[in-house]
């Protein structure tokens, strides 16, 4: 496998994860091979595009040995090689799905934080839960429960609340803890990272820092 | 003369008003297809009697379109105009005005619920240049052809070398928007910074946007009297006071 | 080829108000080494207003100094400062500076002065005239009793619509401790509007057809304006949005980055939708709300836009429209102002219906706004308000006002949480009516003067946040461990310094603030997590000294230290990085004068220094740990007995602190023992002659010792 087919495909593999990620879309694998496989079926053998379609990609500096290289592959092959390329790509990021598969994006245009979120937007609990632990070992602080009901998390306070029961029901999620401050908002945190009291005071502090100009 | 468009039109015009003389000698009538055309539009045939142009120059490409309700107040963009072209920070001498209108609108410190700027609603008007098209005020006043379309952008552009410093292209124009630079004893308005305007840059709230040229001359309100035909006896008169600065005279 | 000629305006204004002369004077050659703006004051004052001369002597002196960055694009370089014998500064007025912003500055650098220098006092109001070369003292006495709108229509029509008027109101005129003077609506300088008004100086305006001069090559200051404006963040230089964002890896409620795509500007009309990417230079104005992040979601319908000062991008004033204003209280619909003023009406409340951010409290700020910037009332940054709510409670109002006039306050309304009350009780202070406004409109030294409270009983309240000498703290121990408490012991007034503060509060998680504060500090140990202080360090001790050099620095450079220094960025490509040396590079480009970053910092600390001299010297004691650098008791509480040290609270240790202030002393090359520099010190700094004056005075430490 000559080495312009490998560049090749990771031009092409980055020009459609960035694609998706401006729309703020992760991608599997398979996705980009779909994307790939109809840019190469465009391309005739002598290496003219087709009138055809247009490649759902904008035109890429491809050399004719690498499409040449590519389009040789069987599926499979091409396959096992666009899996390396979007591992080893340094502008792209390889994030594993909680629904098992594995996702990609450009964390340029789609940082890895807001990708963690977008893929648990199925799921309120792993999405509540997610952000609290993320957020409690990075920081470290709780997060106001308030945040949840917001862009781009929009969940209702019902989502919001049975997924905190379901929490408290399970043994996996008893490190899910939270603090009420002084005016009553809730906090929500992970014993994991952070103790209780200090949850509390950050939370307060939070709080007074608009009364704190 | 461009033969692709019925060639009499501008030379009947030029000797009803006894100018067909003049206009060979000072060389600068663009005729391009575009510009005859616009004139025919314009309904010229029938003005060419009475108020024949000296100068037609072709319209302007781009425009610099500025949105009140965007401003900001910031200044950024009056202080790139000049920091950025002349190595001076100089609102009094940008070619984009916004201290004139930003605490009191355009209509000035009235008081009253009308009050725009700072001081009054919040809105700050910003003032422009329209790169006018033909009749042009501010080169159709200069006596020396120094204002001229600079060919890539069409933008007016004062052409300092042959500026003599009379001001009258500052007279001429409708909104108060030519500057003059009493160090230098030249004129200078905005030119489009060659087709990559420093202040639409500046902005920090996208309130200018730099656009295709369209003519918003009949939009918004004039902020000086414009200079109509002057009789040419009052037109001597005005030549007395209106000559050449003595620092930089006119170069022959 | 670069000119050392640059920056700098050139001319310092001299205006005597008793004989009514004006002169001009160098900038450099007189003021060259001391910058700008408070240098510049405190040299001013060190040479000529002889140690206790009183606020509001004729002997006083008000310098309105801005420094020579202002008035170019710089972004955030619209500052002025104002400094004096402040007034508010309790029981003895030592030097002080109120800063503001707004189109000042700018327009005084285009009339050519960098700063004026205001002497004697006037027989009649009058109010300064500097157009360019042009200086008139004209008669205000038409003006004199108008509030700040008025007195700025009037001035503007007189002068022109594009002058800049810095105005003082009634308080001001009446001497009020408490008084600003207001430029630009609502960019007010506090506690110096009693020295304008008893000058009888009703206002200066100012505008000029000059330049300021780039002294380097044109392209190369461009680059380096753009470069500065990409490592922007939002208000107080928070670089990572309040909301999640797919342009970022972080985010933070607490940030003050609040314009997420989808909201919009809501009074504007259209109304404005912020849109686009959150880095994108053409939307840096939409980043910040200050009435948003103070006053709740609600603020965004209200806003028509945001505003501040010439060439800044970041527009932290916000301007708010509300309907209800007029109907109800028969005020203006449109008020402006950005955090201790925007909140200027709801902090006179304990509560209010619908809490800090319901509609109540939004109308409390719009009246606030409204009144105290027309009537010229500075809160101290809101410790006004808090001694008006503790005398309340503690019944003083009731035991000190007359019958009659305690009788006369709506109380009832206070109670309520009634913005309407303030229609009431701002117009008391600001004509300084009764015995509430005449004690109250002299700061907290008021009621310690008058009404027999001893002070002791302020710093023992942590609710008050009462620091000292008059004032409160400014981002001390609940921000910034022992950092900010070093920072609140060295001024005269609270410190107006944000270098520490705008870093810890960036919104960047822990791990980050402390790499960079390696970088920038020595060791990732000069920054503590919130609340969760470690023992004190010499690193802490740099990073507090950097602190003060940095914002006198700005001070002097007509720079928002709300805003700078620019250490961190929004930047991942970067590792959130931002320059350490900003303020040098466009030092020495804009003026042809090439310092580095030592080298300005060098004279930023010889401005600190002489502020410390200053201060030696008017206190007449070289003990500044003795009795000036106090902190107070509450500092070392906590309402649940937790220790410091522990997680979770700001407590601090009286030793610890007492071994900060001697790593601080030790690093600032004064003596340990009182805080006090030593002539090698003064020497070093290029200060010698203060040094041999103080020497005089048997204010150097050890007594005469050299």
């Amino acid at each position: 496998m000559i080495p312009e087919a490998r560049d090749v495909l990771a031009d092409m593999a980055a020009q459609a994860v960035r694609s998706a990620s401006r729309e703020l879309r992760l991608v599997t694998r398979d996705e980009v091979l779909e994307e790939v496989c109809a840019i190469l079926a465009d391309i005739a053998p002598e290496g003219e595009a087709h009138a055809t379609a247009a490649p759902p990609v904008a035109p890429l500096p491809e050399t004719a040995a690498g499409l040449e290289g590519l389009a040789a592959l069987d599926r499979q092959e091409l396959s096992a090689l666009l899996g390396a390329v979007l591992a080893a790509h340094p502008g792209l990021a390889v994030l594993q799905g909680v629904s098992g598969q594995t996702l990609h994006h450009a964390p340029d245009l789609l940082s890895r934080t807001y990708a963690r979120i977008l893929d648990r937007k199925g799921s309120p609990l792993l999405l509540v839960a997610g952000e609290i632990r993320a957020n409690s070992r990075d920081y470290p602080r709780p997060v106001p429960v308030e945040l949840f009901k917001r862009p781009p998390f929009d969940l209702t306070p019902e989502d919001i609340a049975q997924a905190l029961a379901a929490m408290a029901a399970s043994p996996e999620y008893q490190d899910i803890g939270s603090v009420t401050t002084g005016t009553g908002a809730v906090h929500l945190f992970s014993t994991r990272h952070l103790e209780r009291g200090y949850a509390l005071f950050l939370a307060q502090r939070s709080e007074s820092l608009e009364m704190n100009p | 003369m461009a033969k692709t468009t019925p060639p009499t039109l501008i030379e009947l015009a030029a000797s009803v008003a006894g100018m067909d003389a003049a206009l060979s000698r000072r060389g600068f009538l663009l005729l391009s297809a575009s510009a005859v055309s616009s004139l025919a539009a314009l309904g010229l045939c029938e003005a060419f009697g009475a108020n024949p142009p000296l100068v037609i120059l072709d319209n302007a490409k781009g425009l610099i379109l500025a949105d009140p309700s965007r401003c900001v107040g910031c200044q950024r963009c009056e202080l790139a105009c000049t920091e950025f072209n002349e190595g001076r920070a100089q609102p009094s001498l940008s070619r984009i005005k916004i201290s004139r209108s930003q605490n009191f609108g355009p209509l000035g410190p009235t008081g009253g619920t009308g009050m725009q700027g700072i001081w009054g609603d919040g809105l700050v008007v910003q003032g422009v240049c329209r790169q006018c098209p033909h009749p042009v005020p501010c080169a159709t006043a200069c006596p020396e052809g120094a204002i001229r379309a600079d060919p890539a952008t069409g933008a007016r552009v004062v052409d300092a070398r042959r500026c003599v410093g009379c001001r009258l292209c500052q007279r001429a124009c409708p909104w108060g928007m030519m500057t003059f630079d009493e160090e230098r004893q030249k004129a200078s308005k905005c030119f489009l910074c060659n087709g990559k305007p420093k202040c639409v840059e500046a902005c920090p709230s996208g309130a200018l946007r730099f656009v295709p040229w369209r003519d918003i001359t009949r939009e918004g309100q004039p902020a000086a009297a414009a200079l109509a035909a002057i009789p040419a006896a009052q037109a001597k008169a005005c030549a007395d006071c209106h000559a050449p600065s003595v620092r930089k005279p006119p170069r022959r | 080829m670069t000119r050392p000629d640059g920056g700098f305006a050139g001319k310092v204004l001299r205006v005597d108000l008793s004989t009514g002369k004006t002169s001009t004077l160098d900038t450099r050659e007189k003021y060259g080494a001391l910058l700008g703006g408070t240098g510049l004051g405190y040299q001013v004052l060190w040479e000529e207003v002889p140690a206790g001369t009183g606020p509001f002597d004729p002997a006083n002196k008000l310098v309105f100094a801005t420094g020579a960055l202002a008035g170019t694009s710089v972004p955030c370089s619209g500052r002025t400062a104002i400094t004096t014998i402040f007034p508010s500064c309790w029981p003895k007025a030592l030097v002080g500076s109120g800063h503001m912003g707004g189109q000042f500055a700018a327009r005084l650098k285009y009339a050519g002065y960098d700063a004026v220098i205001v002497e004697g006092r006037s027989e009649k109001p009058v109010w300064l005239f500097i157009r360019d070369g042009r200086v008139e003292l004209r008669d205000a006495t038409h003006l004199w009793g108008c509030g700040i709108r008025r007195a700025t229509l009037e001035i503007s029509q007189e002068m022109g619509a594009d002058c800049c008027v810095a105005a003082i109101g009634q308080a001001g005129e009446n001497c009020a401790p408490l008084a600003t003077v207001v430029n630009s609506l609502s960019h007010s300088a506090g506690g110096v509007g009693g020295v304008m008004g008893a000058k009888n100086l009703k206002a200066i305006g100012v505008q000029g057809s000059g330049g300021v001069r780039i002294a380097g090559d044109k392209g190369q200051w461009e680059r380096l304006v753009k470069f500065h404006l990409s490592i922007l963040g939002a208000n107080n230089q928070h670089v990572v949005p309040a909301f999640p964002s797919p342009e970022s890896e972080y985010y933070s409620p607490g940030s003050r980055w609040v314009g997420e795509p989808g909201k919009r500007w809501g009074a504007a009309r259209p109304p404005v939708e912020i849109t686009g990417s959150i880095h994108d230079m053409s939307r840096i104005a939409y980043r910040t709300n200050s009435a948003a992040y103070f006053l709740g979601e609600q603020a965004w319908k209200h806003t028509v836009r945001g505003n501040g000062c010439t060439s800044c991008p970041i527009r932290c004033h916000t301007t708010l429209k509300v309907p209800a204003m007029a109907t109800k209280y028969g005020v203006s619909e449109i008020a402006q102002g950005t955090c201790i003023a925007l909140n200027f009406g709801r902090f006179f409340f304990p509560q209010q219906p619908g809490g800090p951010k319901g509609q109540s409290a939004l109308e409390a700020c719009m009246l606030g706004m409204n009144m105290a910037d027309d009537l010229g009332i500075w809160s101290n940054y809101g410790q006004l308000q808090r001694d008006f709510i503790k005398l309340a409670n503690d019944g003083v109002f009731k035991a000190k006002l007359g019958s009659a006039e305690y009788a006369a306050i709506p109380w009832d309304k206070w109670r309520a949480g009634d913005p309407a009350f303030l229609l009431d009780i701002i117009p008391r202070i600001g004509h300084r009516q009764g015995e509430l406004g005449h004690v109250l409109g002299q700061g907290s030294g008021g009621p310690f003067e008058h009404w027999g409270i001893r002070e002791e009983v302020w710093t023992a309240d942590r609710a008050t946040t009462y620091w000292k000498m008059g004032h409160p703290k400014h981002h001390a121990n609940e921000d910034d461990g022992q950092c900010g408490v070093i920072i609140n012991t060295q001024y005269n007034r609270d410190a107006q310094c944000h270098s520490h503060t705008n870093f810890v509060r960036n919104g960047l998680p822990l791990a980050e603030q402390k790499r960079l504060a390696g970088e920038l500090w020595g060791s990732p140990d000069s920054v503590d997590a919130p609340g969760h202080y470690t023992r004190m360090n010499p690193h802490k001790a740099r990073r507090a000294k950097w602190a003060l050099i940095r914002k006198e620095l700005h001070d002097c450079l007509g720079l928002c230290n709300w805003m700078g220094p620019w250490v961190a960025s929004p930047l991942k490509e970067r590792g959130y990085r931002g320059d350490n040396s900003l303020e040098s590079r466009f030092f020495s480009l804009a003026t042809g004068q090439k310092l580095d970053r030592e080298a300005l910092d060098l004279a930023g600390e010889r401005v600190f220094t002489l502020h410390r001299a200053l201060t030696i010297r008017d206190m007449a004691t070289a003990d500044m740990r003795g009795a000036h650098d106090h902190v107070p008791g509450w500092v070392y509480e906590d309402p649940k007995g937790a220790q410091p040290f522990s997680q979770g609270t700001i407590r601090m240790d009286r030793a610890d602190m007492a071994l900060a202030m001697d790593m601080f002393y030790e690093l600032m090359g004064w003596d340990k023992a009182t805080g006090a520099p030593t002539a090698q010190a003064y020497a070093r700094l290029g200060l010698a002659d203060v040094g041999r004056e103080l020497k005089a005075r048997r204010l150097l430490p050890g007594g005469d010792a050299a």
